[in-house]
């Protein structure tokens, strides 16, 4: 659906994309995780033509580059900040938004109040948005994205700073559209949302693609093996094992358990192995 | 719908709902017409028809005409010597004179017959409003004195007594059946008249009790000076409203760039020139209604008159091209709210002032009037004024309006060039 060959795009000294090459099939949920500054938000700008790459190319499957409108028609983008009129209500923002898409009339109408009620905003459609909260203008953010019915989605870090309530009905948004059939590219620095959500992880730092695929299987390439840790007389001891019940047994035939937990490997551990660096340092 | 009108009324809606902006766009201009035209009118009653009044009869009658006159609560009379009052009119700082010329007292002794007693009336011939409201006023006011004549016996008495003197005077010239012949025979065509449903003829058939003899005053410098201060101050009440129209949806394409609905827009299938075009569009339709609306109010409560409703319209269209292309340059003037304007006030601020935005420009020193030339906001008030009260014929209006256009083609171009969505 979306392909990326080699692409790099420069800030004058600053590479923000460094020789990138993704292709994203459709239908699938790709996540891009890395620390603010990795080069998330450059690579969604280019994958929607707001940006033109230095170097390579940007192609979205069967239509073209996207920095054709015609291209950039089938695509919706919910951008990290929240885009929105304050001024004006959700039904004024996304009727708007729906005509920049060439909507009008019955069909804008529906699609209108079809995002609206998606997202859970049917009841406040007709409030300012400078009076909804910061997850409710996160939501509506989602619907001006999905509001003209695009093949691919990008979400831009669309979890940034809402609360739980919030973040989970974003959730389960997404996995709805995934349901549809959409294709959703899916930037976030939080990795146990891009363990929850998406069907392939690239994990970029500094521009580069450091490593790309699923879940699992960059758990067990780069994720280190499970930590038992047991107390035991009141000392506590932690071992690395790829079999934590077989290594808790032998531990229990050697002396009473007083406790134990088991810590899997997770895709921050993925991030510190590859970079030696913490996600959010 | 197209896109750019979709652009354009979003903008429009949002500046409705924002009440600082519509406060300088709309109100603040029309604040600025109204106070410095009352300032620079020195007169606290606008409402009031102000005429100066001369009484070169000199007689009771006449006095207590103008005794009357002053007394009307939509008047506000002041005496003077006729020079004086036809000078007052002439520039523009009296509606009209009341003339009250010799032989009125001697005319109003007599009631019925006889010439009626008259009053000039001095007023510009475009001022037909003023000019019918005014003969109103004085018929009314001579037809109370006849009344109150009517209702005083020592008055009436003195009337027939000087109306057998005049029969006297006219048997002792041989001629005494003479009045009454012709009264009578007066009376027989009128009652004549009457079966036959047509209106009296003959002198003493038409008598009323004031007869108003309308006398043009034109005056021989229109053209150089205002008619009355609104005339300054309502071109430049608008030039503040267009600055207001400027700085408003300048600083609006700033919000939308530091608040990321610029590149949503950007995002979407809308072209550049869409996006432009949807924000030039929203620029002239504010500054063509503040316009009207300034003018419309100007017109209907202070009296502004264009000279001509067709150079008005050229000049608000070409004004509106000038301050959307100064839009556009204030729009990239700084990355921020904050930063775009503060330069878009420091620049905005000595145009106007240079431009006669404050100070008119021809009581300006004649230095000040040579740098304001690279001004638009002195352009647009030149346009305005040349519609309004300088006279300007179409070949006169060029030289601002091309100017004002080129200034709009020139900063257009610059501030779209520059123009980025997204930083």
């Amino acid at each position: 659906m979306l392909r990326l060959e080699s692409v790099r795009k420069t800030f004058g000294a600053i590479t923000a994309v460094d020789d990138l090459s993704l292709a994203i099939a459709r239908g699938e949920l790709f996540g891009l995780l890395g620390p603010n500054g990795a080069g998330k938000s450059t690579t969604v700008h280019l994958a929607v033509g707001l940006l033109s790459p230095d170097r390579g190319s940007v192609v979205v499957e069967g239509l073209g580059a996207p920095i054709l409108p015609e291209v950039r028609a089938r695509i919706g983008v919910a951008p990290q900040a929240v885009s929105l009129y304050e001024q004006l209500t959700a039904a004024e923002n996304l009727a708007f938004f729906g005509r920049m898409y060439r909507l009008s009339g019955a069909r804008l109408a529906k699609q209108v109040s079809d995002a609206l009620e998606f997202v859970g905003l049917g009841d406040r459609r007709n409030d300012l948005v400078r009076h909804y909260s910061g997850g409710m203008k996160r939501r509506l953010n989602l619907a001006a994205a999905i509001l003209h019915d695009p093949d691919l989605i990008l979400l831009d870090e669309p979890t940034v700073g809402v609360d739980p309530q919030s973040r989970n009905s974003i959730f389960d948004n997404i996995l709805a559209l995934k349901a549809r059939g959409r294709t959703i590219v899916y930037t976030t620095h939080y990795m146990e949302e891009a363990e929850r959500l998406c069907d392939r992880v690239g994990i970029l730092d500094h521009g580069r693609m450091l490593a790309l695929d699923t879940v699992p299987r960059l758990l067990a390439s780069h994720g280190a093996r499970p930590v038992l840790q047991v107390v035991s007389r009141g000392r506590e001891v932690r071992v690395e094992t790829d079999d934590p019940l077989a290594e808790l047994n032998r531990l229990a035939a050697s002396g009473p358990i007083d406790d134990f937990r088991v810590e899997r490997p997770t895709l921050e551990r993925v991030f510190l192995n590859l970079t030696g660096r913490r996600l959010r340092d | 719908m197209p896109v750019i009108l979709a652009l354009a009324l979003k903008d429009l809606r949002i500046l409705v709902r924002l009440r600082t902006g519509l406060f300088f766009t709309f109100v603040w201009p029309l604040v600025v017409a109204i106070l410095f035209g009352t300032i620079f009118s020195g007169e606290g009653h606008a409402s009031r028809t102000t005429v100066a009044v001369v009484d070169e009869d000199a007689t009771t009658a006449s006095a207590d005409f103008v005794s009357r006159l002053e007394k009307v609560a939509t008047l506000q009379v002041m005496r003077a010597d006729r020079e004086r009052a036809l000078s007052l009119v002439r520039a523009g700082k009296r509606t009209a004179a009341i003339v009250i010329p010799r032989g009125f007292g001697e005319a109003a002794s007599r009631m019925f017959y006889g010439t009626p007693p008259t009053v000039d009336l001095w007023i510009d011939p475009s001022r037909t409003a003023e000019s019918g409201m005014l003969q109103g006023l004085l018929f009314k006011q001579g037809a109370e004195r006849m009344q109150s004549t009517l209702a005083d016996s020592s008055a009436s008495r003195e009337m027939v007594r000087k109306a057998r003197e005049n029969l006297r005077a006219a048997a002792e010239a041989g001629v005494a059946t003479v009045p009454t012949d012709r009264f009578l025979g007066e009376l027989d065509r009128y009652l004549g008249t009457v079966q036959a449903g047509a209106q009296p003829a003959g002198p003493g058939a038409s008598w009323q009790p004031l007869a108003v003899a309308e006398k043009p005053v034109v005056d021989p410098r229109r053209g150089q000076y205002p008619q009355n201060s609104y005339d300054l101050t309502f071109p430049q009440g608008i030039l503040w409203g267009i600055i207001g129209c400027v700085m408003t949806f300048g600083l609006g394409i700033v919000t939308e760039r530091s608040h990321g609905t610029m590149v949503r827009l950007q995002m979407s299938p809308i072209l550049r020139t869409e996006l432009l075009g949807g924000k030039a569009v929203a620029c002239f339709t504010a500054i063509a209604i503040v316009e009207t609306g300034l003018f419309v109010i100007g017109r209907v409560f202070f009296g502004v008159r264009p000279a001509s409703w067709a150079l008005l319209v050229l000049a608000g269209v070409c004004a509106g091209v000038a301050f959307v292309g100064v839009m556009m340059l204030v729009s990239v003037l700084g990355k921020t709210e904050q930063a775009a304007a503060g330069a878009g006030w420091a620049i905005m601020m000595p145009l106007a002032v240079l431009g006669g935005g404050m100070i008119p420009l021809f009581v300006m020193p004649a230095w000040m009037v040579a740098a304001g030339t690279i001004s638009p906001a002195k352009w647009a008030i030149l346009a305005f004024e040349g519609a309004i009260w300088r006279g300007f014929s179409t070949a006169q209006m060029l030289l601002p309006c091309a100017i004002l256009l080129a200034v709009g083609l020139v900063c257009f171009t610059v501030g779209a060039r520059a123009f980025r969505p997204a930083d």
